[in-house]
């Protein structure tokens, strides 16, 4: 009877004292299975790269720097459990994560709640921010950042009388297509077509086929890497010829969408994306990066890399300069940051990265930066020449 | 003009939901069994059709027989060393016994191939072909023209075979069938390999239009039960039609309303059809 007290007791107990001790460890979330494996990847090869340099240096307190990894198998609910797993049982005093905007806002309640702090590393739907919650940091530019970009850029080359909006339907999709509407609406460009799809469909042509109908000038996606190959693909076969693709990054701007066995190949070709980063950014130190990650991993790093490793490093500075494992001296710690980086200089205002966004264009075969004017390596061609003048 | 390019495409879709839902509807009339894994097997059927053509060269357009004909061996030993175990036992246990197989299976996949998506490259996958004003892929309408031979092959063996004769008889009475001298326990499993070399082989087919990852199969489990039950439990014909019948709804859908609807359109149908219909097109009244 008096060990059953005492055990009663004892686990009535623990959950205070569990909050006194965390492990010097940061959690990292990220999909390594499931539909966007591939952004997954890109993750894991940015915090390899930043544990690397970190280590080189010295660790975090003197101490190498370790993460433990999550696979939230490309699912929002998934992505919640890691936050439990992470801080309940590992006691992470910090978490990194997630990839895509769906997961990264069902983890926003979960973090704030258990109130240890959250990097953003690459979500860019504006609603991740929207809880104004202390506990959230954000590393990339968002979708309104995107959508302005992309309007700005089409302002120089002669801003498109329609345009037609075609994007995935859960956070990320919607989140970018509704910035686009806002942009388009204030620079007086119809909107013929709207339409959302769902993932991991293997036909997207009757879609296609109705947007064909409308005969947009431009379009705009918001797609990931595998749906963005498969419309690029039925495009051709249905043969939509807008004058100029346009797109909201992501699927649109990683390498693997520009190589002919694993994505879209030469229907890549001519397509405009926003770009968060490239090799050829004028930060300083991004060539280097992006030959280290070659030379290691066999491609070249996506924006989504360099954003995972950037983010990696302002956790390892904070906590550097708090001193300690603690969630709240980290939080004050991440919101002072202040590092240059092959990211651009790292400064949070009101939690939220200011990063500015690039333009490209697959130019033969590869990605060329065509806006803005002074970062540019190349001239954007245009129109698009129709799928019937195309090899 | 539009609404019949939006009903070909979908048609062309529907031809591989229909050769993998006949696996399923098999599986089904003959061993009232709803087999969880079937897209876990679509799966495999996909990583063996990629293996083929990446290390041995092997085109999937005639592949797919080679690899309906390894997924029905494996299948075989599936059956052998675990389905036979839960035949004529509760439903509740079939049913974690299938779902377990489909985790095993995509966990082993995720080990021994990664999380990483890989498909392959014909030339045949991206060319495009006129039919009057209306257009299409040409590997799609190979895929198409394969699974409707193929359903229809399956349906003539069914009707004009002493094993066919065997198979629909379990499927009409398990009790009586062996009173007339059929091996129960062979029929099964004969026709869990049928089922599961049909999954196969629409893998192999869809490969070189799509893509394939360890978790690719899940969608395309949804799909084949609500085909199933449109065209009756346990209906090859009601499968094959029914397949046919979600795809061209697809694709209205998509050029009508919106792709993102597709689903909910799959799932109103499957509803409609539990409620107006219950026995589904081509099955009979339960007696």
């Amino acid at each position: 009877m008096r060990s059953r007290i005492l055990i009663t007791g004892l686990l009535l107990v623990a959950p205070l004292a569990r909050g006194q001790s965390y492990s010097a460890k940061v959690g990292v979330i990220a999909p390594l299975t499931g539909a966007e494996q591939a952004f997954g990847a890109q993750h894991e090869r940015g915090y390899a790269m930043a544990l690397e340099d970190i280590n080189a240096k010295g660790g975090v307190l003197g101490k190498p720097l370790e993460i433990i990894k999550y696979d939230d198998q490309s699912k929002a609910d998934v992505a919640v459990q890691g936050a439990s797993k992470l801080v309940d049982q590992d006691k992470v005093p910090v978490v990194i994560g997630a990839y895509s905007s769906q997961s990264t806002l069902a983890l926003v309640p979960a973090m704030n709640k258990r109130q240890v702090p959250l990097v953003i590393p690459t979500a860019t739907a504006d609603n991740v921010m929207a809880s104004k919650s202390p506990w959230v940091f954000r590393v990339c530019g968002g979708a309104d950042d995107y959508a302005r970009a992309t309007v700005d850029f089409l302002k120089t080359i002669g801003l498109p009388k329609s345009l037609a909006l075609i994007y995935e339907n859960t956070n990320f999709g919607q989140a970018n297509a509704e910035s686009m509407r806002v942009q388009a609406k204030a620079a007086k460009m119809a909107i013929v077509a709207d339409e959302a799809y769902a993932q991991a469909a293997p036909s997207y042509t009757a879609m296609l086929q109705k947007v064909k109908e409308k005969n947009p000038e431009a379009i705009y996606f918001a797609s990931y890497l595998l749906d963005a190959t498969q419309l690029m693909k039925q495009s051709r076969q249905v043969g939509l010829n807008p004058k100029i693709y346009t797109s909201a990054g992501t699927g649109f701007a990683i390498p693997a969408f520009i190589s002919p066995e694993k994505g879209a190949g030469k229907d890549a070709e001519y397509t405009f994306s926003t770009q968060q980063w490239m090799p050829e950014s004028k930060w300083p130190g991004s060539r280097e990066f992006s030959d280290r990650v070659k030379a290691r991993f066999g491609e070249y790093p996506s924006y989504h890399a360099v954003q995972a490793y950037v983010s990696l490093l302002i956790v390892a500075d904070a906590v550097n300069r708090a001193g300690k494992w603690e969630p709240k001296a980290i939080r004050e710690a991440i919101a002072k940051v202040e590092i240059p980086s092959i990211f651009g200089p790292i400064k949070f205002v009101n939690q939220q990265n200011q990063h500015p966004i690039l333009i490209t264009q697959v130019q033969n075969g590869a990605f060329a930066i065509v806006a803005p004017a002074d970062q540019a390596t190349a001239k954007p061609i245009l129109p698009t020449p129709p799928w019937s003048a195309r090899p | 003009m539009a609404t019949l390019q939006a009903i070909l495409n979908g048609l062309l879709v529907g031809g591989i939901y229909a050769l993998i839902a006949m696996g399923m509807a098999l599986v089904f009339g003959v061993m009232r069994l709803v087999n969880f894994a079937h897209a876990s097997f679509l799966m495999v059927g996909m990583y063996v059709a990629f293996f083929g053509y990446t290390l041995l060269k092997i085109n999937p357009y005639w592949g797919f027989v080679l690899v309906g004909g390894a997924l029905a061996l494996f299948g075989l030993g599936v059956y052998w060393t675990l389905i036979r175990r839960v035949m004529g036992q509760s439903d509740f246990l079939q049913i974690l016994l299938t779902e377990g197989i489909s985790l095993c299976l995509v966990g082993a996949a995720q080990l021994l191939f990664t999380g990483d998506y890989r498909s392959i490259n014909l030339p045949l996958a991206n060319r495009t072909a006129n039919l009057g004003p209306l257009n299409f892929n040409v590997a799609y309408a190979v895929s198409f023209a394969i699974a409707i031979f193929g359903a229809t092959s399956m349906f003539l063996y069914m009707r004009y075979t002493e094993m066919g004769r065997a198979i629909r008889a379990v499927a009409q009475n398990p009790g009586v069938a062996p009173l007339m001298g059929i091996r129960v326990q062979w029929v099964n499993g004969i026709s869990f390999a049928f089922g599961v070399a049909c999954a196969g082989a629409a893998g192999a087919l869809l490969l070189p239009i799509f893509y394939v990852n360890p978790t690719i199969g899940g969608p395309y489990n949804l799909k084949s039960f609500v085909i199933v039950v449109l065209g009756g439990m346990g209906s090859l014909e009601g499968a094959a039609l029914g397949g046919l019948i979600l795809g061209v709804t697809e694709g209205l859908t998509a050029y009508y309303w919106e792709d993102s609807y597709t689903q909910v359109v799959d799932f109103v149908l499957f509803l409609a059809v539990l409620l107006l219909r219950p026995q589904g097109l081509f099955g009979r009244k339960a007696p």
